[in-house]
């Protein structure tokens, strides 16, 4: 479960978020949705802490993953990410071959076992949709797969290491309808074992997937509550007006 | 407008084509030039087997290294008398060689064949011609092994000038690889500091600064190596001489580094966030990250900060001039003065005759830290087009 209470969040002078609390819960999907620019990637990212590498951000407020304050001073960054995985806009695998792309999270944390690498590496590639695709040429480089089997191979890298959230910032939104639709099967089928958060652009993409949506604004959630009721009957009428493509 | 650049990218080729062809126009013409000086022959004794004399045991025949026949001529066993052309007049006055010396090949004819075991190095135009008992030696080209497994370099020698080439070589590979050794992993870890580890102001204090120490002219380098590095070499390893292979090193790892910093930190600042996100959202920590993802993915980059590295070292002139000895020995430690390719001819071509063996054998030198200098940049290509087809 993941809950965040008054949130307020500065890049510089900016004020990205504001006050924004939330609960996640446990084994569900849970859609972000916005305008560009209204701060819904912003909050995504402080659920592992990824804001951290942007110089001369400031935080108030809690977050508070598995009943722990995240950004206490003892909690240790690399621990949080390991159970906090995330999938990025575009497929980023790094220039190795497949196979490593889905051992360097274990290797990173010190596993060496080479039947145990490579019995993740199978599962977490099955898990991704991707094993049936990929099996005979584990040895070739990420880069010769198409966009979405790199960022399905990215999804797998995520998996590879565990995590129970899995956050994912517009995973779809550099690919084709097909690949699109592949990942989304998949997100609904990870939703079982994966708590997971997702941002997109696209309102139908967020329909189809999730159980809970919020919707952002100029850094404000103006709305969050069960997806089938935003879509359907949504209470502020800035949402209706952005679900129905009247601004946006 | 158009054809005035196709022009100007012409002309350039042209120029640099041209100035290959006569490096090695001139290079290569050492091959036929004779190994004894020119205008000079050897003669010996007719009853002496020997027709011709390699280069290197004309030199060890007049340095009185080799003193007997037997050592070159097979069973033929003589002692060797050195007969130089000066020595006729220790022998003959002025009245016996006549007016205008038109006696001199008589005499010289007399001296030659009055001694079995003699070598008489004389000029061309006062050589005894059909007298009994002289044999005039066929003259040899200086060949391919004397210039390329050749010991010595002693251009300056006579009758037969040194253009043994390993000593130099060996001077240059050897300076060259241990001002590598000593830059590469200080350059790389300068870059990971800079582009990694140190915040924005002091990166931003701290590149252009190196930058600005890339181009500073290399004789000013080599004048701090020659007042502060040598004198402290000296101290340090308690040797006779300061001026060594070392401190040669010492100073190219210098020069080389801010070219090194400087490429190899761009490189890696160029790696893509993406990348780095990617790693770090796996739990790895930032060093895993620097060494398993950011070096890796810069690799391209940095070999190309090595190449660069490289190629300051081999060609580097100045610097090294000044303060590795220029012995031109092959060296056995680091420790002992050496001489480096680059050295060789900006100090000796000065000195010698266009045209001349000597002057030959320079340009050859040329052509090969040009060909030595190639193969780096190719070798580099290469590498860094592997990376290329790995990953991007």
């Amino acid at each position: 479960m993941i809950q965040a209470k008054d949130i307020n969040f500065y890049y510089g002078d900016f004020h990205a978020l504001k006050n924004i609390s939330m609960q996640i819960d446990t084994n569900t999907v849970t859609a972000f949705i916005g305008p560009s620019g209204c701060g819904k990637s912003t909050f995504l990212r402080l659920f592992n802490r990824m804001n951290d590498l942007i110089s001369d951000t400031r935080l108030t407020g809690e977050c508070i993953v598995d009943g722990e304050d995240i950004y206490n001073k003892n909690v240790n960054v690399d621990e949080l990410r390991k159970k906090v995985g995330m999938v990025f806009q575009k497929p980023n695998p790094f220039p190795k071959s497949i196979f490593e792309n889905v051992a360097y999270g274990l290797r990173v944390n010190g596993i060496n076992n080479k039947n145990f690498i490579k019995q993740s590496v199978e599962e977490s590639l099955t898990s991704a949709a991707l094993w049936d695709e990929v099996k005979d040429k584990l040895k070739k480089s990420a880069f010769e797969l198409s966009g979405g089997q790199q960022q399905r191979l990215c999804i797998a890298r995520a998996l590879a290491i565990k995590p129970s959230v899995l956050l994912m910032d517009e995973p779809a939104s550099a690919l084709d309808p097909i690949s699109t639709s592949k990942i989304e099967e998949l997100i609904y089928n990870l939703k079982k074992n994966y708590t997971i958060v997702i941002v997109t652009h696209n309102m139908q993409q967020a329909a189809r997937v999730s159980d809970k949506t919020g919707f952002f604004m100029l850094g404000e959630l103006i709305e969050f509550s069960d997806t089938k009721k935003m879509f359907l009957n949504p209470d502020k009428q800035q949402t209706q007006n952005y679900i129905t493509g009247r601004f946006g | 407008m158009e054809g005035l650049f196709s022009l100007s990218g012409a002309v350039t080729t042209v120029v640099i084509l041209l100035i290959t062809v006569f490096l090695f126009c001139e290079g290569l013409g050492l091959f036929k030039s004779s190994a004894v000086e020119k205008g000079y022959v050897l003669c010996v004794n007719s009853a002496n087997p020997v027709n011709s004399l390699k280069s290197y045991d004309i030199k060890q025949i007049f340095d009185y290294e080799i003193e007997n026949w037997i050592n070159v001529a097979g069973d033929y066993d003589k002692e060797i008398t050195v007969f130089r052309f000066e020595e006729v007049f220790d022998r003959y006055s002025e009245d016996e060689l006549g007016a205008d010396y038109n006696l001199l090949p008589e005499k010289l004819g007399e001296i030659i064949s009055s001694d079995a075991g003699i070598i008489a190095f004389i000029p061309e135009k006062y050589t005894p011609k059909n007298v009994e008992g002289v044999k005039i030696l066929k003259e040899n080209n200086i060949s391919l092994s004397d210039f390329f497994a050749g010991s010595e370099w002693i251009p300056t020698a006579t009758p037969a000038p040194q253009f043994g080439v390993l000593p130099l070589i060996t001077g240059t590979l050897w300076v060259s690889l241990f001002a590598i050794l000593i830059a590469l992993p200080l350059g790389i870890g300068v870059a990971v500091y800079l582009s990694e580890l140190a915040g924005e102001r002091m990166r931003k204090l701290l590149k252009p600064l190196i930058e600005l120490l890339a181009g500073i002219p290399s004789v000013v380098y080599g004048f701090f190596g020659l007042i502060v590095l040598v004198p402290l070499v000296q101290r340090v390893f308690n040797l006779s001489v300061g001026e060594t292979g070392f401190t040669g090193s010492v100073i190219l790892a210098i020069m080389a580094l801010p070219t090194i910093i400087s490429v190899a930190e761009d490189a890696m600042r160029n790696t893509p966030r993406a990348m780095r996100e990617a790693s770090l959202a796996l739990g790895a920590t930032h060093w895993q990250t620097i060494y398993k993802v950011i070096i890796p993915y810069a690799a391209s980059g940095i070999s190309a900060a090595v190449v660069l590295g490289i190629g300051r070292a081999i060609g580097e002139t100045m610097a090294v001039l000044m303060v590795t000895g220029n012995a031109a020995v092959i060296p056995a430690t680091l420790f002992e003065p050496v001489r480096t390719i680059p050295a060789t001819i900006a100090a000796e071509l000065g000195e010698t005759a266009a045209g001349s063996s000597h002057y030959q054998a320079l340009f050859l030198l040329g052509c090969i830290l040009f060909i030595i200098t190639m193969l780096i940049s190719i070798t580099a290509e290469m590498i860094s087009k592997r990376q290329l087809n790995k990953g991007l």
